[in-house]
Order: structure tokens, then sequence, then C-alpha cells
């Protein structure tokens, strides 16, 4: 009894289903886990289904996102407007050119793939803040807000009239986040102010790009390849405006507690280069730098993308048991004998070797048929260490995947003026209280004039054309 | 007067780093139990320990697999830079939380504590009775987060993720590589940096929210999600054409142009999108031309056009070198830069002005140079204190100074083995060869 009411106080009160429908639905909810009350339990309190009419983390607050064709600022912004900030866009005139940016130029309306991702609970107005009615404006909104975004070169808001040392001193507690390539202070800031900020330089400036791409030291690899290479996202933006956001967040905690506002200065490069692994903590330790691996990894073997049947698929096996267990799956011990200890596998001479060793079983394979044998293995009595594998996913099979589907990992909103549109869902969906959501997709260039001009500077529809005729908004 | 010389004075004079550690934190007061291990964990926990929160991590006597994980099987007095690279300002424990006074001791932190974060199988956590439910019953503060490759439920909830599945899984590798050539991994464990990055990001919008109502909460992420999340248009446009992403080596599909180019000295990642952008472009490469024919931004992203486009530019950058090409670009308004290399950060006074690598001299190791986590806070700046350090190095200072034991309890502790320090005879685990005992204990 009394373990009975301990299971109720602590919400693990869910019982085993016994309808057979239940029995399937349950069954994707607990899945492969360890601990099936446990995946209910989550289940329960992190349901997509019930995430409307929860609470949101950051609803209090006001964010205005005035960057300029940079996902970083956009993607920065989403973040906050996921957690339910209110996030007000200010475009120029003609729009973003963040809209433009889109492959082989598609566009749905007047908008390009990049953007209807990144648009998601932002409210759209446009202003001009180079017209001096612009800026005036530009100030008078920042009276309401509590965060600003922009992405302009350095020093051109504050050349306006409309810097942080000018707004601060209307708005003593804003937080004003500039991002950009080179920073807004020292050297670089000053030579490069010229320069935009594009998700190319941010990667090459990063470090990261100087060690991703086809391995330097494989012979096998023609020169022509032998160069740095791009993560095939826009991840330099990205992590640049997720670092923004990281930082935005930190200083609204400080905020809330002291009411001081401050200058965050995010430059994406500087982002990319604090994640580039051990690469400068080996340099300072050893004077080496790490050369390109390709899908081969220095510091941990195997550990790579392998050829099969049907496409590639990943195979590890790196520390001692581990590679015990990785040549049994193969029926390869004379593996085993050939590269006996960790040196061995960390050897860029024998990482090809390895390789290719490797690809004699598993091109023999679908990436699904080596799964089974590597979770046949894993349940092993006898098993000399663990494997793991994970094919490499085409986005196409991405989308065709329960476990996401499930998981509401994609939402397909129907928007009143772009139609179907499917994007990645909040990845906060799944906080309890506050969990984060996808209320609108996008909105048109200045759809929300009205609506922001009124609201919170009282101009009425007459003041609003006389702007419009001046090229303002 | 010259308006832009003013805005850096001003802006230097804001950010003044000679100030650093006069500067407060904007974590200062918060405490995390980390129950982690590997990178994603470490890492989440590691970008908040740089703003001031003081992180204590819970370590098994085997030792953090990154204590193992070393290019070429490298060490540098005893320590790997693996395990160096996420571990900064912590406290470290070593203690086992399946051990049932382990569970007590853990449980009284939580109450002092405001989140605990795990990157253990989804559950696991559970089994040992320290699930959300559970920590909520003795402090509703309490902030938890679990990260884990495919979240806690779901079809393949319980499948083991490590960085290189989720770049896998969630299609990151696949759209990443030379067109025409197969998929590349990223060079670093870039999907675990990005998932703890908003893992973090999570934690302080909880933070944020119980700043407001007193309120704590369940965080479950999921890092193959998190990937899937960060492949901007790539789900919208398979969705709309029914097509795959194509690798598209460094050519950017939907900014051109936007690549790497071959130049006389080397490469250069060159950027000119905007239609003034793209006319500055033109005119560096006297080529009004090109311009002309492609003044309109989409009209360049059309795959012929594109291939046109990057070809021009690309014999153009092949005769120049890229110091000479970023002049251009800071002259004519497009962007340009070589590709920066470890040694080009390591060595540039630039970034230690600003903060983002910092030098400081660590009680067992000696002087450290490292990155330390952006951005730059004018007001509560990110800053390096001590690196990793040896398996409960720091047991006495948590369980007395902030759980309030004394000293003979905590050596009863150690003697029934529920905490425990290195195993001298594995390197990894160790201070370094030439410690004296005492240098960087901080208590007793």
């Amino acid at each position: 009894m009394a373990e009975q009411k301990n299971a109720q106080a602590s919400g693990y009160d869910l019982e085993e289903p016994d309808l057979e429908q239940d029995l399937l639905s349950d069954q994707n909810i607990v899945g492969m886990a360890i601990n099936r009350e446990y995946a209910r339990w989550a289940h329960q309190d992190t349901n997509p289904d019930e995430v409307c009419g929860k609470p949101e983390a950051l609803d209090d607050t006001l964010v205005i996102d005035a960057s300029h064709g940079s996902f970083a600022g956009l993607f920065a912004s989403s973040i906050l407007s996921e957690m339910g900030a209110r996030v007000i866009r200010i475009e120029p005139p003609g729009g973003d050119l963040a809209r433009k940016m889109s492959p082989y130029g598609m566009m749905i309306k007047d908008t390009g793939l990049g953007y209807l991702v990144e648009a998601r609970n932002k409210t759209h107005i446009t202003l001009d803040v180079t017209k001096p009615e612009g800026s005036k404006l530009f100030k008078r909104l920042m009276k309401h807000a509590d965060i600003l975004i922009e992405t302009f070169k350095p020093g051109l808001l504050d050349r306006l009239g409309v810097g942080y040392r000018d707004l601060r001193e209307v708005n003593p507690s804003l937080v004003y986040c500039a991002i950009h390539t080179y920073g807004q202070f020292g050297e670089a800031s000053e030579k490069f102010a010229g320069q935009p900020d594009y998700d190319i330089v941010n990667q090459a400036r990063g470090i990261i790009m100087s060690i991703t791409g086809e391995p330097e030291l494989d012979p096998e690899v023609s020169n022509q390849y032998k160069k740095p290479l791009r993560q095939g996202n826009w991840m330099g933006w990205y992590v640049g405006g997720a670092w923004a956001a990281f930082g935005i967040m930190n200083a609204m905690l400080y905020r809330r507690k002291t009411g001081k506002g401050q200058f965050i200065d995010c430059s994406p490069p500087e982002g990319l280069l604090a994640i580039s692994n051990y690469a400068m903590q080996y340099y300072h330790m050893s004077g080496n730098q790490m050369p390109r691996a390709g899908n081969y990894d220095y510091a941990v073997f195997p550990y790579t993308y392998v050829r099969c049947k049907d496409g590639y698929t990943f195979i590890s096996g790196f520390t001692d048991p581990n590679w015990t267990a990785l040549c049994e799956i193969l029926n390869r011990p004379d593996l085993k004998g050939m590269f006996p200890t960790i040196k061995e596998r960390l050897n860029p001479e024998n990482q090809p070797k390895i390789q290719h060793e490797i690809e004699k079983f598993t091109t023999q394979y679908t990436s699904e048929e080596i799964l089974q044998f590597i979770t046949e293995y894993s349940k092993r009595a006898d098993k000399k260490g663990t494997v793991a594998t994970g094919r490499l996913e085409t986005p196409t099979e991405v989308l065709q995947r329960d476990h996401w589907r499930e998981r509401q990992t994609f939402i397909k909103v129907n928007d009143p003026y772009y139609g179907e549109v499917l994007v990645q869902n909040s990845t906060f969906k799944a906080m309890t209280r506050t969990p984060g959501r996808i209320k609108w997709v996008c909105r048109p260039v200045g759809a929300d004039n009205e609506y922001i001009y009124q609201k919170y500077l009282g101009l009425g529809p007459t003041k609003l054309g006389q702007l419009k005729e001046q090229g303002v908004i | 007067m010259n308006q832009k010389e003013s805005y850096q004075n001003f802006m230097q004079q804001l950010f003044n780093g000679n100030q650093l550690f006069d500067k407060p934190q904007p974590l200062e007061g918060v405490r995390i139990l980390e129950v982690c291990y590997v990178v994603l964990g470490p890492a989440a926990c590691d970008y908040l320990a740089e703003f001031g929160a003081e992180v204590i991590k819970f370590e098994g006597q085997r030792g953090e697999q990154m204590r193992f994980v070393t290019p070429f099987a490298y060490f540098w007095k005893n320590l790997s830079p693996g395990l160096q690279e996420q571990n900064h300002n912590k406290y470290w424990v070593g203690m086992h939380l399946g051990h049932p006074r382990a569970k007590e001791i853990f449980l009284d932190l939580v109450k002092r504590s405001d989140v605990v974060v795990d990157n253990l199988t989804p559950g696991r956590m559970k089994e040992w009775g320290l699930s959300y439910p559970e920590l909520r019953e003795i402090n509703p503060r309490i902030i938890q987060l679990h990260v884990s490759g495919y979240g806690s439920w779901g079809p393949w909830t319980g499948r083991a993720s490590y960085d290189a599945v989720a770049q896998s899984m969630g299609a990151l590798s696949p759209i990443t590589g030379f067109e025409g050539r197969g998929p590349i991994k990223s060079g670093v464990w870039i999907a675990d940096w990005i998932t703890a990055l908003m893992c973090a990001n999570a934690i302080l919008g909880a933070l944020n929210y119980r700043e407001r109502t007193g309120e704590g909460q369940f965080i479950d992420y999921s890092q193959v999600e998190n990937v899937i999340r960060f492949l901007d248009w790539t789900w919208l446009y398979t969705s709309k054409t029914g097509q795959d992403r194509p690798r598209s080596g460094n050519r950017d599909l939907a900014v051109c142009p936007s690549d790497l180019f071959d130049c006389a000295d080397g490469w250069v990642a060159l950027a000119a999108f905007s239609r003034i952008e793209f006319e500055g472009l033109c005119n560096a490469m006297n080529a009004p031309e090109l311009f002309s024919n492609y003044p309109e931004p989409t009209d360049r992203l059309e795959d012929k056009a594109a291939r046109e486009v990057l070809r021009v530019v690309g014999e153009w950058t092949a005769t120049k070198n890229a110091a000479e090409v970023e002049d251009l670009a800071c002259r004519h308004g497009f962007a340009a830069s070589r590709v920066l290399r470890t040694e080009d950060a390591y060595s540039a006074e630039l970034l230690k002005m600003r903060g983002s690598v910092q030098t400081y001299e660590d009680a067992l190791y000696g002087e450290m140079t490292e990155p330390c986590y952006p951005p730059q806070l004018s007001e509560t700046p990110g800053r390096l204190k001590w690196a990793a350090r040896p398996i409960g190095m720091d047991n006495e200072y948590v369980l007395t100074k902030i759980l309030g034991l004394s000293l003979e309890q905590v050596d009863e502790l150690a003697k029934k083995g529920v905490i425990f320090k290195w195993n001298p005879q594995v390197p990894s685990h160790c201070p370094p060869p030439e410690w004296d005992g005492k240098r960087g204990v901080k208590y007793p």
C-alpha cells in the first residue's frame, strides 16, 4: 500500500495496458526503453498533443529582431520565439534579403524555403532605419523592447544614431545583441567592417572547416578533394544564432535579478572555434594541428561511416572490448591481432586499411541486416563489448520514420497565405511545464505593420499611409 | 570626428577585457549536478560553468570515457585533451549513483541545487530513484534535463547514440560532402556540441521561467531531433519537391555566389548575394557584364546560372592571393576570408583581447590557452578558471563545504567505497606525474 501511494505521489501511476490497440500504441511509446514505466511517464508529461495551453517560458519578453540577410539572427529569435517571447521582425520595405536565400531560387509566394523555416511565431513589420524618420520610429519602438538582435555591419546603427549608446539612454535595461562575423570590437572588426556576414565565411573563420573534409593523409583520395569542406547546412549561422540566444538568456537572467541591461557581441566564427573539439588544447599541449580526417577519427576508431549494400552506415568499436566485439561480429579474429591496441587503431596509416577490412563485410549486407547482426550480438551472454550502428539516412527516409512521426519532430502547418508548409518542430517541445511550440509559420513582408505600429506607437492608418509614401515602411 | 573610430573606442571600453574578473557572472549562485559522460552532457554543463554556474560532476570508478579518447593516443601531463575540451571550472566527485548511500548523498545535494543534467540511457535515473518526480518531491524548484539520442519515449527510445550516429540519422552527413562524392562526417563531434548548446538554452529558458514563477520542470531533449532542427531548408525542400538535398561541396545552393574558391596561395571563402554586394564583387573583378547578366539574387540561384557565376569568380580568384581578395572585399562590400587554422586562432592577439581565447594558470597543469565560450557579454563575461581534474579530486570540498559533512564522515564514505579517487595504475585518472600532493586541492 505504501508502495502504491509512493508510486502515485511520484507520478508513476500508469498501468500496463491490456487492450490490443492500446498495446500497439504503448509499444510506440516504450520502444526499446530499459524502463517502460519511465517512458510512459515521459510521454504523458511531454505529450506533443498537449503542448498548447501550457505556459510559455519567455512570454513576458519582447524581442525586436532587426537582422538582415542572416540566419544567425533569425535562428536566435526563433529559439526565443519558440519559448514564447513575442518577436517583432523589422525588415526593410523590400523585405529581408534572407527571404531570397532558397535552393535553386525556389519561392513560395514572396518567400524562400530557408526563411519559411525561421519565421515562426514572429510578427513582421517593415521599416527603413536608414531614413531619419525611420530611425526615429526605431528608437521609439526600442523603448518597449527587452531585447534587440541586429546583424548589420559593425557600427552601422551607431552611425544612424540608434546604436547601443543611443538606445541605452532611452532604455537602460535593454539587452542589445549584435551578430557579425568579425564582432563589434577589435582590429578585425575595424578592418573588415565593410564586409557583410555570410555562413561560408563564418565557417571558414571558425577553424572547424579547416579540419572537415576528405582525409588529407589517405593516399587513395585525389588531391582535388583535399581541401576544407563546409558542413552541408548553414552551420556557421545556426551555431552563431544559438550562441546569441545563449548570451541573451544569460543576460536576461542577470537582468531579472539586477535590472541591468548589457551589450552582447556575438561573432559566429568564435562560436565554431569554441566547439572545434580539442583542436586548440591539443595544439597548446603538443604544438601540432589536426589534419582533415574525412570519415576517420584520429581520437576514436573504428568510429566511421562504411559502405553497405544500400548506402552507408555507421560502425564503431574503439575500446579494446568493443573492438573485440566488432571483430567477432565481422568474424575476423585476425584483425584483432593486426590492430591489437588503440595505438594501432589511431594510426592514420592503419585507418584506411581497417576501413577496407570492415567494408569487405558490410558491403555484402544492407544497413538493416547489419543492425540485426549487431542487435543479436548485443543480446549474447558471451558478448565482449558494444558495437553501435546507424544508417546514413536520406532526408526522404527521415521524413518517413515512425519515430519522428510519433514524436512530431516535424509539423505540417496549413498557413492562410503560404499554404501547406512542413517544418521542423521546436526541439524544446518536451519541456514539461513550458514546452516550446510553433504557433504560426511565417507572415508576408509588412503584414503586421498596422497592428504593431498601432499597438506600440499609436500610429493609425493615415499616418502609416504617409510613412509608406515616404518609403519609410 | 571619425565616427567609426569612436564606435570602436566605445566598444573597447565597454568590454575592457582587463577587468574580466571584476565583473559579475550571470549564473552566479546556480548549482548544477552533472551526471554526464563523453561530450554532449559535459559540454552542456561546461557552457553554463564558464558563465558562473557551480557545476559538480559525478564520475564512475572507471573514469569518464574521454579520459581515454585523445588524438593519436596522446596525453599531456596525464591529461587527455579530449577530456579537457568540455570540462572547465567544475568540481569533480568520484561517486556512482547506483550505490544506495550515494543516492542519499545525491538527493541531499539536490535539495541545495538548481539543475540536474544527465545523458545516461533514458530511464537509468529512474532505475536509481532519481527521476524528476522524485527530485521534485524534495525540491520543487529543481530543473532536470535529460538528453539522449532519440528522447525518452517513442519507437527508438533506448537506442544508443553517438555523435556520428546523430549526424547520420539526422541526415547532416548525408548532405555534407563534395558533389558526386560520398558523405562526410564533420571534422568535429558537431552533433554533440550543438545539442549541448541547445540543452544549455533549454536550461536557461527554464531558469528564466523559474525566476518569474518559482517553478522548476523536467526537460527531455533529443540529439537527433536537434540535428534535424539545424538543417535549415532541407526538410521543406524534400516535402515540396520529393527530392533529397544533394551534396554540393562548399557551394551554397541557396546563396550565390557563396563557395570556397581556389586562389593563388590557397583558398578563399567568398559570398556576395545582394544586388549591391554582387555589383561590388563584379566591380572588383572588373567584370561588369557578369553583374548586368545576373543583377537579381534569385536569378543567380538557378543551377545553370549559379555554375556560370561560380566558374567566372573562380577563374578570377585563381589569379589572386587570399589577402588580396580579402582587401578587395572590404573595399567593395562583399564577404571574403581565407580559411583559418588552429594555429591562426591560437596566436591571434585579437581573440585574446576579445576574450574568446583565454590564457590562465591552472594549479595542476600550469599555463593553459583555450577558447572560452562566446558570446562576449559586456557586463557578465564568461571566463576560464581551472582545467579538468583527476577523479574525485573535489570529494572533500563538495561533501564538507557544500553538503556539510565532517572530514571523518567523508573518510568513512571513502573507506566504504561510496566515494573514490583516481586509480594510480591508470595515468589518465591521475594528477600530473610531478604533482606534490597539495597543489590544486580545494579542501582540506
